[in-house]
């Protein structure tokens, strides 16, 4: 398999998840495509299923300038600011969707080990290194193909995103973030110091060897951006869709 | 003392895999209206608007037999129809 790569860089959550979407939408033309970027300025993404009021504390996170946002694939709200962040396209998987996380989340295995980490999947959609979260993925499938995001923290800040995700009730938010602190690591943390544009070398070549795929760079015909834009306006960047939940 | 009749409403956060999130309003034991929300998976997604719509109108006794129809053909992770009747049904038992 011929898998197209896109070394980006970090920006805008409502481009972000427009970009994302109009990939997965052109795949029969573009083919399979890996996506690796970040966000600027940073940002909360919740799941297609979850009710941003309920998630987020809206004032305080544009008292911060963070920008809210909903994707298309479900799971849990996520704040994007230390991290790289990969979107892959492919024809769908035969079989359980559920099954084809665990042959995606290889190549970010794959990648940690690069880094001198032995990296674990768990879970439903999680990948762990020494029992804590490091990667968080989703994945949905639209236009008859398959589209799965997700994360790899580079550092983490539980205080900082607990300012803005809400907790089920205030007067356990220290236990919360205590209880974050042990369940989620970052290469940081792990002791990995490395840069964006390194990471993202790595991370192509764990795909590359988790789906026996030959990469290449090459940009995407512009009517891919310009669908990308209209999905950024009329849909990422709505009242309508962020709240809609 | 909970309401026999007329309109109540109640919700539960209920751990199943992933967290599921219900807030329904009832008439009598009737599901006048309910929001789903939560960190699960269900595909496809936009699945979650008919299986709300197959719940309005609905008897709370109804619901399970309700939800194995609406979520028949879905692929889910973190919910499941036995999971949501119960979140509903603890719902509808905590109304106000």
């Amino acid at each position: 398999m011929d898998l197209r790569v896109i070394f980006d860089t970090k920006h805008r959550a409502y481009w972000n998840m427009g970009f994302d979407e109009s990939l997965l939408a052109h795949l029969d033309e573009i083919g399979p495509t890996l996506r690796l970027y970040g966000w600027e300025p940073p940002a909360v993404s919740i799941g297609y299923f979850q009710s941003m009021e309920e998630e987020v504390n809206v004032d305080k996170a544009k008292e911060l300038g963070v920008d809210l946002i909903r994707r298309i694939t479900g799971g849990g709200a996520v704040y994007h600011k230390y991290e790289l962040t990969y979107s892959i396209v492919l024809p769908a998987f035969k079989g359980r969707i559920l099954d084809s996380y665990r042959v995606i989340d290889m190549a970010i295995i794959k990648a940690l080990k690069k880094l001198g980490l032995e990296a674990e999947h768990h879970g439903i959609n999680d990948v762990i290194v020494n029992g804590k979260k490091i990667s968080g993925n989703a994945q949905t499938r639209k236009y008859g193909g398959l589209l799965q995001h997700g994360t790899l923290l580079m550092d983490v800040n539980v205080e900082e995103m607990f300012e803005i995700l809400r907790v089920p009730e205030e007067k356990l938010k220290d236990k919360m973030i205590a209880d974050v602190k042990h369940r989620v690591t970052s290469l940081k943390s792990e002791g990995v110091d490395v840069e964006f544009e390194e990471l993202q070398k790595l991370m192509a070549e764990g795909f590359q060897e988790a789906l026996n795929a030959n990469i290449y760079e090459e940009d995407v015909p512009q009517k891919i951006y310009d669908y990308a834009h209209s999905l950024e306006v009329n849909k990422y960047a709505t009242h309508e869709w962020n709240f809609r939940r | 003392m909970q309401p026999t009749s007329g309109i109540s409403e109640g919700k539960f956060d209920y751990k199943a895999g992933k967290l599921i999130k219900v807030r329904a309003v009832f008439e009598g034991d009737k599901i006048k209206d309910i929001k789903i929300t939560g960190d699960f998976f269900l595909h496809p997604e936009e699945k979650i608007e008919e299986i709300e719509a197959s719940l309005r109108g609905k008897r709370i006794k109804e619901i399970e037999e309700t939800l194995r129809e609406s979520m028949g053909g879905a692929e889910y992770a973190g919910i499941s129809p036995e999971d949501l009747t119960y979140a509903i049904t603890e719902a509808w038992k905590r109304r106000k």
